[in-house]
């Protein structure tokens, strides 16, 4: 009788860790997706991205700590405090070395992300570990301002018309 | 020589007691991204946390609450935010995105942290660097000194257009008149 008992609390166990060890957040939902990427280099010395997105999941999974993968780095995603369930994945990088076009952020969960540490560590691959969803967007890239100042141009047009009619004037003359 | 020993003894108690695990400690920065300050122009205010501690700060908070609606319209971002986890040795960033509404100067001060440096311990605060004062351009004075001037210069190649087109025209019309016998003349030949 008491081996039966056991057997049972054990299974009540078993289920209950895989209830709470489950997939978190299932069928997730991004509302409110709102990104941004530095446009002039007048507004950030460096590029800064910042994506925010509400998240409803189906079971009603709620603060969630997600990790973001960005072309191979990680980067722990801030929760919004006071929102519903809402969160923030931000980071720079130099103009330079921040590519146009567009970008694909992988979205983890804990378990996720650890996985995907462990395989990065061995060595093995990356494409197996199923993100819990992903956020594309595209990059314009930072612009510098006009190549020519307005001033040089204008002393450049300014002086090719004194040179034409300095010709015309020598030509005349000669 | 006592006081020698003294000395020591109380360099070797401080440095063990800064080597004694004191869990996770963070550094935090605050940085503003901009050259410029512009009145209703993007402005990029980027934080840095690092544990420089043994071991993962838990319950990780960033409030900035030095940005009042009066003066910055927030456009990207969020002041208040969370990780439930920052582990030694690594870093988050946060980044916001306001717009300043008035020009003149203004001290950009500090944002507090708090944390739980480890299990069962009592939460820690702290403060980011501040990035101190300043100055926030009005826009007019941006345009003056940065915009290229299109409708400026324009107005210029009008003004100075009669005193070049006149003289080029009536030179013009000199050179087609006596250009076009010779014309003439050369076909003849």
């Amino acid at each position: 009788m008491a081996a039966t008992y056991a057997a049972v609390i054990c299974a009540f166990l078993v289920f209950l860790t895989f209830t709470v060890h489950g997939e978190a957040c299932t069928s997730p939902q991004i509302l409110n997706e709102r990104v941004y990427s530095t446009e002039e280099s007048f507004t950030a010395s460096e590029t800064a991205f910042i994506v925010e997105f509400a998240l409803s999941c189906k079971d009603g999974d709620k603060d969630l700590f997600l990790h973001a993968d960005i072309n191979g780095r990680q980067y722990p995603v801030s929760r919004i405090i006071d929102g519903n369930n809402e969160y923030q994945v931000s980071w720079t990088d130099e103009h330079k070395t921040t590519p146009t076009g567009q970008y694909v952020i992988k979205f983890y969960d804990e378990d996720g992300y650890s996985k995907l540490r462990k395989a990065q560590r061995s060595g093995e691959s990356l494409s197996e570990i199923k993100p819990l969803f992903d956020v594309q967007f595209n990059h314009r890239g930072v612009s510098t301002g006009p190549y020519v100042q307005t001033e040089v141009l204008a002393a450049f047009v300014g002086f090719s018309v004194w040179y034409m009619a300095y010709n015309a004037k020598s030509k005349i003359q000669a | 020589m006592l006081r020698f020993t003294a000395v020591i003894g109380i360099l070797l108690l401080a440095g063990f007691c800064q080597t004694e695990d004191t869990g996770a400690r963070l550094l935090a920065s605050k940085n503003i991204l901009n050259q410029w300050l512009v009145e209703g122009k993007d402005l990029t205010v980027a934080y840095n946390i690092y544990n420089v501690g043994s071991s993962a700060a838990l319950k990780v908070e960033l409030r900035d609450e030095t940005f009042p609606t009066s003066d910055f319209q927030n456009v990207h971002g969020k002041y208040v935010v969370t990780w439930d986890r920052l582990a030694p040795g690594s870093n988050v960033s946060h980044t916001v995105i306001v717009r300043p509404l008035q020009a003149g100067f203004f001290n950009f001060t500090a944002a507090t942290i708090s944390y739980i440096p480890q299990e069962d311990a009592q939460p820690q605060f702290g403060y980011t660097s501040a990035p101190g004062e300043g100055g926030i351009m009005s826009l007019r004075e941006y345009d003056r000194k940065f915009s290229p001037h299109y409708m400026d210069w324009l107005a210029f190649a009008v003004m100075t257009l009669p005193s070049i087109g006149i003289p080029f025209m009536l030179w013009y019309r000199s050179k087609s008149k006596y250009e076009k016998p010779v014309e003439k003349k050369s076909k003849k030949h």
